[in-house]
């Protein structure tokens, strides 16, 4: 038998008939195939990352070289960066938008809702999702959505500058500071078209995943990767509403008089505000209810990919499959009652903190069960050290590191001296910015052959890993220390506190690692348009990798499987397996077994 | 081996995706209302609350509302007997009942605002406000879907492709049910706390 | 492409896999080394020995756990890639419980273990001591963006306030001068001054955002909340001056709402109290 089912070539299928009778509009810009929507979405993500790396640099160049005048950029930023020194406004606006992009904007559309609308489909063996119109849609308004973020830069008062976090009055009043004039409110309309989006991108994954499997692919036979978008979409499906109904509350409140967030008394821009009643604690719950968990609809993504990506590369099952998919969903449930430990001093009741530390570390047992998983498949395996397999390799460090931060920060005791501090920073930047980051990456280099039907320089790849990792580690790793040292997140600059003076080594250290990592993203860019469009040839399967869109061709037909779908008769990691003439068997592939799975 | 149709999804695996993807939409709505409930909970024990009456329009609006949902199970049971002309007349009432709940709300509200009692002026007001806007809002959506489903009976869908009909009038009637009993919720919420 | 036959990748793939390896093991060593040489702002009050305890014992646990798991990390990429065969498919079941759980249980010991037995007790004592009749009370008004102090006085009563009466220039905190009690009361701006073995009383207030009323040196953090009064209580052990900081984002000028925060001796607060009573006292 072979290792994998017939290549399938590019087969007229009926709908593929119909296809290319469709406009370039039908076929590629409103298209209603998920391939090219999740294309689209990635492609969206990547520009708006060089928009958040930009900011990411600008901040490093503030905190890095406090006093120094950078004249060529007050050209650019006359405004923000007057005579080459950048004001704290534009700063704050800097800060906010960086994070809101990154998290927002470039993870989860890459990410979460590019890879998910690209992978979902194929993997569960489907020739599409199950509400292809909605989600074409929502990658329409994803797009109004972003487009609303980057046009409120360029409003009076500037973009956003409440933090990503938008706490009010900051964030309720305009006078509070310059970016809560327009630039909070288009912030706030740009959310809810985002939500809106997920929305119809969850609703569409959760529904493909349960009814539109292949058959034969039994739930037990699912790719971590496709359990991980899965329990995310649930979790952002139920925790994003009531971040909605902040939102509309906050909109309310800043435009309509209302006093939801404000209490009374409130003396700002010199006048006494009429509000009265309102509670800022309010919006805080608001939040954090989706804020925690959208954490982990970032992350399980990044963990279910590289689940899927170190077996093509140890030639050998994921270990502990069954019990991977328990902390997947353990941490889904788990995830949505722990919000709390973001607002440890936040005048919430001492009671409350207690509840939410006890419960926050719980999440360190499935998150263990799954790191322990995922290291472990590195036991005993044939590694291939390629370009996927580095960032994957990448992942599990990170993941590592980053995680055990999260026992400090949930930590209640630990966390009244270390909650707002470069602490924090530094360790949501390595989940988030690192776990995600590399765990995209990892995707990128993996699927590109797949989607484009070229292949990336495995050079360049190597280079662009090589020249990350150690930066990226070094900053963030740093970070947590400058945070115990007791520095405070989103300061302008520390000059202004004798103990804090020396801290300007590390932040010079963190700015000039900074800049490298920010310039190695290049060759990741060169090589992913090179590729595009001068890349070799990918075969189907270059990667010899077990699951089901590796059975079709790079990239795949439209209807994905050609004429007939595929029957799965096999688990998703049937690497080492003996009963074919090759080290792996694709799911499709005809056991003469008991059918199997682990 | 399954066929060379592109769209291979038989009705009955149509049905499921849509009941499966209808009820996750209805879990996320719910969690946007327990959202606002729970912070008009929060809200509630503020010093400055300051109750105010409800319009009796609200009222009238529930049966309205509630007629709808009555007459939308009626023209239910008559496509599922093929009873076409009666459904599509029943139908057509649910969309006038929607429309009547409608425009009841926004009644309700110029009654209030006739009262000198706006959306800022005290949060019971606000909550008011709130709550009836968003469940309006999604009443707007379940109209629209209604109207589609009314014209799609009216124009022989039930006769050629019954049971696409039938997954088209579950989704909305399951819809609208449960937007009758979110409104319910809200009433006794703005009634009783 | 066909990926080249593992045998022809040998050389390189060891060459590569060693440079991870390394990597990551060097990376985790200098990290632990760099780490061990950082130390928290140097502790001034008594909860907050509680608290670095819990620190430290985090730092020494997440540290061992680091350093042993980059370490095994390497190990694995580097066994790993200098095979061509895998050992073996798949794990027995027992082997796959006893990993995940034995791991993860082990990690739910450190963490919960250590918020159960060190952390809750210090947060417990912390929240819930307490009033002892030697309380040093402030009361603490921030606003964008600085602190505004009060002391009570000799009658040991505050004055009302009324957002009603705030002036910047003149009334900061809206202090109701008809009131009799706030004749007495001293005001300072950004300076706090305390005497070191007494416990101190923060309520805190917050005019227009919320800010976080931060000292670094005492493990003291709480955000002045608007429409909220929150307190803190801490006994400083340690003479000298300290810098408070605003920890909850405030607006443009967050990154220098500083204030002067000294411990002194008895004596030099007494003395110190009597001064300000004198020059502050005559306001009408």
């Amino acid at each position: 038998m072979s290792a994998t089912a017939p290549v399938m070539v590019r087969t007229e299928s009926e709908h593929g008939d119909h296809a290319l009778e469709f406009g370039v509009l039908r076929r590629y810009v409103f298209s209603t195939d998920h391939k090219i929507i999740g294309i689209q979405y990635i492609l969206t993500g990547l520009v708006m990352a060089l928009v958040g790396a930009s900011l990411a640099a600008l901040i490093r160049l503030q905190l890095g070289w406090p006093e120094r005048q950078w004249t060529f950029l007050s050209q650019l930023f006359p405004k923000g960066m007057p005579g080459g020194v950048m004001t704290p406004e534009f700063y704050l606006a800097v800060v906010t938008m960086h994070g809101t992009i990154m998290v927002f904007f470039f993870i989860s559309y890459v990410l979460v809702s590019g890879f998910g609308n690209y992978l979902v489909p194929l993997q569960v063996g489907a020739r599409d999702m199950a509400f292809p119109f909605l989600n074409m849609l929502s990658y329409w308004v994803a797009f109004l959505a972003a487009v609303v973020m980057v046009v409120s830069f360029f409003v009076e008062g500037g973009a956003a500058a409440s933090g990503w976090t938008a706490y009010p009055p900051l964030s309720a009043v305009a006078a509070a500071i310059p970016g809560s004039q327009m630039g909070q409110t288009l912030w706030l309309l740009s959310m809810a078209f985002f939500i809106a989006s997920f929305t119809m991108s969850g609703l569409n994954i959760v529904a493909t995943v349960f009814s539109l499997r292949a058959p034969g692919m039994s739930l037990w036979r699912l790719p971590l990767t496709v359990w991980s978008y899965f329990i995310a979409a649930i979790i952002g499906l139920l925790a994003f509403p009531p971040l909605t109904a902040g939102a509309v509350m906050l909109l309310l409140d800043r435009h309509a008089g209302t006093s939801f967030f404000l209490p009374a008394g409130l003396v700002i821009g010199n006048q006494l505000l009429p509000n009265q009643g309102g509670s800022p604690l309010l919006w805080q719950h608001l939040f954090w209810f989706l804020g925690h968990p959208e954490v982990y609809v970032l992350i399980l993504p990044a963990l279910g990919v590289t689940c899927d990506i170190l077996p093509a590369f140890t030639r050998k099952p994921v270990f502990g499959y069954r019990w991977s998919v328990w902390a997947l969903v353990a941490v889904g449930v788990l995830s949505m009652i722990v919000w709390g430990h973001h607002m440890f001093v936040s005048g919430m009741s001492p009671f409350t903190g207690e509840y939410f530390s006890i419960a926050t570390l719980t999440i360190t047992v499935p998150m263990t069960i799954f790191g322990v998983n995922m290291m472990a498949s590195l036991w005993g395996g044939a590694l291939r050290m390629r370009t996927p397999m580095l960032f994957a390799c990448g992942v599990l460090a990170l993941f590592g590191s980053g995680g055990l931060g999260g026992l400090f920060l949930g930590n209640a005791t630990a966390d009244m001296q270390l909650h707002d501090t470069y602490f924090v920073v530094g360790h949501f930047h390595m989940m988030i910015g690192g776990v995600t980051l590399f765990g995209t990456f990892a995707a990128i280099y993996f699927w590109f052959p797949k989607m484009f039907g070229k292949v990336m320089s495995e050079g360049l790849g190597k280079a662009h890993f090589w020249l990350s990792f150690a930066p990226f580690f070094i900053i963030f790793f740093v970070q947590h220390f400058v945070g115990i040292e007791g520095a405070p997140r989103r300061y302008y600059s520390f000059t202004n506190y004798d103990f804090l003076q020396n801290t300007r080594g590390e932040n010079l250290l963190i700015s000039w690692m900074a800049m490298l990592l920010i310039t190695a993203q290049f060759i990741f860019l060169f090589n992913f348009v090179k590729s595009l469009f001068a890349g070799r040839p990918a075969t189907a399967n270059p990667w010899e990798a077990t699951t089901l869109e590796w059975t079709t061709s790079s990239p795949p037909p439209h209807g994905n499987f050609g004429a007939a779908i595929p029957n799965v008769t096999r688990w998703a990691y049937e690497y080492g397996v003996t009963d074919v003439n090759a080290d792996f068997a694709a799911q499709s592939v005809p056991s003469s077994r008991v059918p199997v799975t682990a | 081996m399954q066929t060379a149709t592109f769209s291979n999804q038989d009705e009955l695996q149509r049905a499921d995706v849509l009941r499966l993807g209808l009820w996750m939409f209805l879990s996320t709505v719910a969690m946007l209302f327990a959202a606002f409930a729970s912070a008009y909970l929060v809200r509630r024990a503020s010093s400055d609350w300051a109750q105010v009456e409800l319009p009796s329009t609200f009222g009238l609006n529930t049966l309205v509302l509630s007629a709808a949902s009555a007459v939308l199970e009626a023209a239910r049971g008559w496509g599922m007997t093929r009873r076409w002309r009666a459904s599509s007349a029943g139908l057509g009432g649910a969309v006038g009942l929607t429309i009547g709940f409608l425009g009841g709300q926004v009644v309700a509200w110029q009654q209030l605002m006739s009262q000198g009692i706006f959306l800022p002026d005290t949060p019971h007001a606000s909550f008011l406000y709130v709550l009836t806007g968003a469940h309006g809002v999604h009443v707007a959506a379940a109209l629209l879907l209604l109207t589609v489903t009314t014209v799609r009976t009216w124009t022989g869908l039930g006769r050629r492709r019954f049971a696409r009909w039938a997954v088209l009038m579950d989704t909305t009637r399951t819809f609208c049910h449960f937007l009758l009993a979110v409104w319910l919720g809200v009433l006794f919420l703005l009634s009783n706390y | 492409m066909p990926m080249p036959h593992d045998a022809e990748h040998r050389p390189s793939s060891t060459l590569e896999s060693g440079l991870l390896a390394l990597l990551f093991a060097g990376l985790a060593i200098g990290g632990v080394w760099y780490g061990a040489g950082i130390s928290l702002p140097e502790l001034a009050s008594r909860h907050g020995a509680g608290i670095d305890a819990m620190l430290n014992y985090l730092l020494l646990t997440v540290g061992a756990i680091f350093l042993v798991g980059y370490c095994v990390l390497a190990w694995l990429i580097w066994q790993g890639a200098r095979r061509s065969i895998i050992v073996s498919r798949l794990a027995t079941r027992r082997t796959e419980l006893l990993l995940s759980t034995a791991l993860g249980l082990g990690m739910a010991l450190i963490a919960e273990g250590g918020v159960l037995a060190i952390g809750m007790p210090v947060w417990a004592e912390y929240f819930g001591s307490p009033p002892s009749n030697d309380v040093v009370t402030i009361d603490v008004t921030a606003q964008q963006f600085m602190w505004n102090v009060r002391y009570p006085g000799p009658d040991g009563v505050l004055g009302r306030t009324n957002p009603t009466l705030i002036d910047d220039s003149s009334n900061p905190v809206g202090v109701d001068r008809s009131d009799p009690a706030s004749k007495d009361d001293l005001f300072f701006q950004n300076e706090f001054t305390v005497p070191v073995n007494r416990p101190v009383k923060v309520r805190l207030h917050a005019r227009d955002v919320i800010h976080s009323f931060f000292l670094p040196h005492f493990r003291v953090k709480q955000d002045a909340v608007p429409g909220m009064t929150p307190e803190v209580v801490f006994v400083p052990t340690r003479t000298g001056s300290y810098e408070l900081l605003c920890a909850e984002l405030c607006g443009l000028a967050h990154y220098r709402m500083r204030a002067t925060f000294s411990v002194v001796t008895q004596q030099e607060y007494d003395a110190w109290l009597d001064r300000e009573q004198q020059s502050q006292g005559s306001q009408p």
